[in-house]
């Protein structure tokens, strides 16, 4: 059974097909959601928003584009919605937090490549570090990028090559590693 | 022509150092999530907020004062039983029931981000004291709620209690030694599908602000 068919049988309450569906894709926005998040948790919850959100608004699915690009647009939605606000929360309490405590945490030494690369990838914009993880880790190519992020093609492109020239900054003291 | 910031040995060990060390996923747990998804979207709908209330928030704020006044005044000795009146009371109880329906949104959506942020943080050296302080601050409003006509929907009147519970125990932490209480805390919001219930209790788009306090 191909997918078209797959979602007219979600579309006409079919709970096996809704199953096999989400055994289809859960793999793949279980991994950009834990990419992006960074926590096993929050990735969870955000896999099992993005399917809740998918099979109640299937009906507005017109099949233009593929399912997994429209899947995948839910999916970054949901994740970097849920970032931001837990992003915010965490800012409040810190906010409310004195300040010896803040400067605790920000003194903190990563000396080590991995720990680095970390921190350099945390601190790219949210745009960047999106397109980043979606293409060079994740796979996906502008075109789906550019339609899960609402964003053209060219500035996915775009901001692929700026967040790969900050990571090159930020990770200069390696270079070692990959010139040899 | 390779642009000049381009370096493909970089770009390639970028990759690859970053596939492999940056938040690298481990097998999902698929069964426990579609279990998760089963349950919230057997339980969606706990509150029910039509698009149109969204709009009539402020209208409902401003009405605030004048539900008090209607309510105070058809209670008062000598108030008049007409037709007229009747029908008033009951678009005065309606309002009512959406001034308390926003503020219940506004709640449940404020203690999805504080929980949603427990979990995250249920390894890391979260102050507890701040932890404890806000679960309290939610536990009243919580309480509140229970109190409230909002809690008349037996759905949500069964969220509340489960969130009353899962701040009481987040209140009680002790900062000593909560590491252990702390998992059986997240244990318990997993066990008993906390946050998917109280994220299908919430509509989507931007929560009102304009009738924060109303309870």
């Amino acid at each position: 059974m191909d997918e078209s068919q797959l979602i007219a049988r979600v579309r006409a309450g079919d709970s096996a097909a809704e199953r096999a569906l989400y055994d289809a894709h859960v793999d793949r926005v279980y991994r950009l959601a834990f990419r992006l998040a960074g926590d096993d948790a929050l990735a969870q919850d955000f896999t099992q928003e993005t399917f809740i959100r998918a099979f109640d608004r299937l009906g507005s699915f017109r099949g233009d584009a593929a399912f997994s690009t429209w899947l995948h647009t839910i999916t970054t939605t949901v994740v970097l919605n849920g970032l931001r606000k837990v992003k915010r929360f965490r800012q409040r309490e810190a906010d409310i937090d004195d300040a010896h405590e803040i400067g605790v945490v920000q003194r903190h030494a990563e000396p080590d490549l991995k720990a680095r690369l970390k921190q350099a990838i945390d601190d790219l914009p949210e745009g960047y570090r999106t397109v980043f993880l979606m293409h060079d880790v994740e796979g996906y190519t502008h075109e789906e990028i550019g339609v899960a992020l609402g964003v053209e093609t060219g500035t996915s492109k775009a901001q692929l090559s700026r967040a790969r020239a900050k990571l090159r900054v930020a990770l200069a003291d390696f270079a070692g590693e990959w010139v040899r | 022509m390779m642009d000049q910031h381009e370096d493909p040995k970089f770009e390639q060990w970028l990759k690859d150092a970053a596939r492999t060390t940056y938040h690298a996923p481990r097998t999902p747990p698929r069964e426990e999530m579609w279990a998760r998804i089963e349950a919230a979207r057997r339980d969606k709908h706990v509150i029910e907020l039509r698009p149109w209330l969204r709009w009539a928030v402020a209208a409902a704020a401003v009405l605030v004062l004048g539900i008090g006044i209607g309510r105070w005044s058809r209670n008062a000795p000598g108030g008049s039983k007409t037709a007229a009146g009747t029908q008033v009371s009951n678009e005065i109880d309606s309002l009512a029931n959406v001034a308390y329906q926003v503020a219940a949104t506004q709640y449940l959506s404020r203690t999805e981000a504080f929980l949603t942020s427990f979990r995250a943080d249920a390894n890391r050296s979260a102050n507890t004291a701040r932890l404890a302080r806000q679960a309290r601050d939610l536990l009243t409003t919580t309480q509140l709620m229970l109190d409230s006509p909002a809690a008349d929907n037996p759905r949500l009147r069964a969220l509340l209690e489960d969130l009353e519970l899962v701040l009481m125990q987040i209140s009680l932490l002790n900062p000593v030694q909560d590491g252990h209480d702390r998992d059986l805390i997240t244990q318990g919001m997993n066990q008993s599908n906390v946050l998917p219930k109280l994220r299908s209790a919430i509509p989507a788009g931007p929560v009102p602000v304009r009738t924060e306090g109303a309870l």
